[in-house]
């Protein structure tokens, strides 16, 4: 931290770097209409087909007897996997004191919410009477992993909502005083209320700071049991593929996996729409490249005691599931999924030029893809083996494939979490303001002096 | 699948060798000839029927009702005029060496006894002289009660006609009702006053409070209506397993191991305090920019 003495050299250089952080806010075009109505328009399909699948029951869905979970609960293992990025980023990283995650915190805490609370939404898709949801709350058992996913799921949207507001409230001081014109006067009002009139006293930053801190360390037991809980539905039933010891732990570093690549390309995306090179620079890029590296290397150790040690083995019905995903029906996609999503990021973020973002974030698709398919593959196939023989049923029911109102639904939650962090980049800058100035070296005072 | 019906389906499925062999049951004629040993009398008849009861009836049906089982040829009637078209020696026969879905009884009934059978058989020869005559059903009335206290079903039969009079010598059924049908518990004769009384067996299981539902009914020769005696405690409770064995972690709210709940409020409850201390301090923001 370098202080900068001269005054006039402050306000600049937070004029500086209030002007581009509130980019996202104040900037309006045609691409930013095109890509609300985009979106907009997916969420109307999707919600189409779920008007469809509540008209006409689950029988609209490739679902059957025998593989009961489908798209949608690989959906929802996927969308709580990219969800536990906000754990990592911000609560692992500043607790560990690397002050590079706390630029990025705001952006993996706008994954985090936006996955989460869409996962809360891919079960309710999942229900067959939708209606009777509260049925889950009133007549739940206690000794039902469910109920502790439910839990865990809500629990763990409250804290990301508060580790996405607390921080907030200074900014929205900042906003507050220095937007003035440049944004509708509704907006201020919201800007002016979420503030709660904060004046930039010295207690104030020490509340910001301690209540942070709490929940730092709050989200991480909550964090690490959301993903665990959901790993347990499937380790907690006796299934070939889902019997496994480790399924918590495998859970959970493949949501590192997913959750640091979605926050690659997000950060990527920002970087080019909102032109915050200087932010999201190439250095953010470097890290957050060996971070990859360093969750994939342990996802493979855990890919590898998952797979070797039952396909040592080979015990009955877990070989005729492993034998399908080896060299059977999904076997292109298993080798797809092990060799994008692991084995290429391994090999290739190591290079020091696949760290550049391009480079970076290109990869991070494939990751991002690729950590979807495992999902599938982690629910379905093992809904096709089930320990009884698969019999006097008709054919359809043998086999899986997703129908296009399943489809249907599926782009309405990977939409409708775009969105939610489309409207949270609108209306909240997607970098922390005042922490990155304080980075800088500006002194407070000049935050709530009104421009 | 019932006995019934898997006799169907076996004699369905042989159904063209059937439709050769029912064409003709040709005996040889040394055979036909054969005369009857056993001599035509009640006592033969009576122990014939016995035989006919135990071995030939599942199939044949009751005579001169014509109900015999759904089989490939159909079993005929023994007091069909086809039945008597055969001579005593061709129902030996028939008999000893069986054919198609009709057993041979060689070795399960004994020369003589078939001879018995085959006396039971010309009692319902057309135009014969029938010996043992089935008497019209007697209608009765029946009643019962249990008595709780003594474990006792005392029972009262009536003749239905004018008088009324006690059915004497009578034999009763008792039964109890079990999900798929009544189990016999024994039998009660009725004293000259028409009544009776059965102890009902100690082993008897009831439900779970150990009630018993009691059907109190009549054998062939009478006409009554069964009498159900709903939900008498005269059985010993039936005990059900419990399907759930021992301290299990998946149990329901009821059966739920007392420290897997404790851990399930601590843990959720001590989540949500923090996140209710955090949101405290958001209120203490808010406070503090009133106070400066």
């Amino acid at each position: 931290m370098n202080k900068i003495e001269s005054p006039e050299e402050s306000r600049k250089k937070f004029d500086r770097i209030f002007t581009d952080l509130t980019r996202s806010i104040v900037k309006k075009d045609e691409l930013t209409r095109f890509w609300f109505f985009i979106l907009l328009m997916f969420i109307g399909v999707g919600l189409w087909g779920w008007i469809i699948q509540i008209d006409k029951g689950l029988g609209v869905t490739g679902m059957r007897d025998y593989v009961s979970w489908g798209l949608y609960i690989a959906n929802f293992v996927f969308f709580v996997a990219v969800s536990l990025v906000g754990l990592l980023i911000s609560s692992v990283l500043q607790l560990l004191n690397f002050s590079w995650g706390k630029t990025i915190s705001r952006a993996a805490e706008q994954i985090a919410i936006a996955t989460v609370a869409l996962a809360g939404i891919i079960i309710v898709m999942d229900m067959g009477r939708p209606d009777r949801l509260l049925n889950v709350f009133l007549h739940g058992r206690f000794a039902s992993p469910i109920v502790w996913d439910l839990t865990v799921v809500s629990t763990y949207l409250a804290i990301s909502v508060l580790l996405f507001y607390i921080p907030l409230i200074p900014d929205l001081a900042i906003m507050r005083d220095r937007m003035g014109s440049k944004v509708p006067a509704w907006k201020l009002k919201i800007y002016t209320i979420l503030a709660l009139g904060w004046n930039g006293n010295p207690q104030q930053y020490a509340i910001v700071y301690h209540a942070v801190r709490v929940l730092m360390i709050l989200i991480i037991p909550i964090g690490l049991s959301i993903h665990t809980v959901t790993s347990w539905l499937f380790a907690a039933t006796l299934r070939p593929g889902w019997d496994s010891t480790i399924f918590g732990p495998y859970f959970v570093v493949g949501a590192f996996v997913a959750g640091t690549a979605a926050l690659i390309i997000l950060m990527y995306v920002y970087r080019l729409r909102y032109g915050l090179k200087d932010y999201f620079d190439d250095f953010h890029f470097d890290k957050m490249g060996r971070l990859l590296v360093l969750v994939c290397l342990v996802y493979l150790y855990f890919n590898i005691n998952e797979f070797l040690v039952p396909a040592y083995k080979m015990k009955s019905a877990e070989g005729v599931h492993l034998k399908d995903l080896f060299s059977g029906a999904y076997a292109f996609l298993f080798w797809f999924v092990q060799i994008a999503g692991i084995a290429l990021p391994i090999v290739l973020i190591r290079i020091k030029y696949f760290r550049k973002p391009l480079p970076l974030s290109i990869i991070s698709v494939f990751v991002l893809f690729s950590a979807w398919f495992k999902r599938y593959l982690i629910v379905i196939p093992t809904m096709e083996h089930p320990f009884l023989p698969v019999q006097n049923v008709p054919e359809h029911f043998h086999h899986y494939a997703p129908t296009s109102t399943e489809i249907m639904i599926m782009l309405f939650s990977f939409f409708t979490s775009i969105f939610i962090i489309s409207v949270l980049a609108k209306f909240f800058p997607v970098i922390t303001i005042w922490e990155y100035a304080e980075e800088k070296g500006i002194d407070r005072k000049y935050f709530t002096e009104k421009s | 699948m019932n006995t019934k019906w898997k006799l169907f389906l076996i004699a369905t499925l042989a159904f063209p060798a059937q439709q050769v062999l029912s064409q003709d049951w040709m005996v040889p004629s040394d055979h036909t000839a054969l005369t009857n040993p056993s001599e035509y009398n009640l006592e033969n008849i009576k122990k014939g029927k016995e035989l006919y009861t135990r071995n030939c009836q599942s199939c044949h049906g009751d005579p001169g009702k014509n109900n015999p089982l759904a089989l490939l040829p159909l079993p005929v009637d023994i007091a069909s005029e086809r039945m008597h078209a055969n001579s005593e020696g061709d129902l030996f026969y028939k008999i000893t060496t069986g054919r198609g879905v009709m057993p041979p009884f060689e070795s399960t009934i004994s020369e003589n006894e078939r001879w018995k059978l085959i006396n039971f058989i010309m009692n319902f020869k057309p135009g014969g002289n029938q010996l043992l005559v089935d008497a019209p059903p007697v209608k009765v009335k029946l009643l019962a009660s249990v008595n709780e206290n003594k474990s006792t079903v005392e029972i009262l039969a009536e003749r239905e006609d004018a008088e009324s009079t006690g059915l004497e010598n009578a034999p009763v059924i008792i039964s109890a009702k079990k999900t798929f049908g009544n189990i016999e518990l024994g039998r009660a004769i009725t004293n000259e006053n028409g009544r009776a009384e059965f102890t009902i067996p100690e082993n008897v299981i009831g439900d779970e409070e150990g009630y018993v539902s009691i059907v109190v009914s009549m054998g062939d020769g009478y006409d009554a209506h069964e009498v159900a005696l709903e939900k008498a405690k005269v059985g010993k409770n039936k005990v059900v397993p419990r399907l759930i064995k021992g301290e299990v972690l998946w149990s329901t709210n009821n059966n739920i191991q007392l420290w897997l709940l404790l851990s399930y409020i601590s843990a959720a409850g001590g989540a949500w305090l923090v996140i209710g201390y955090a949101i405290y301090q958001i209120i203490k923001i808010k406070k503090l920019s009133k106070s400066s």
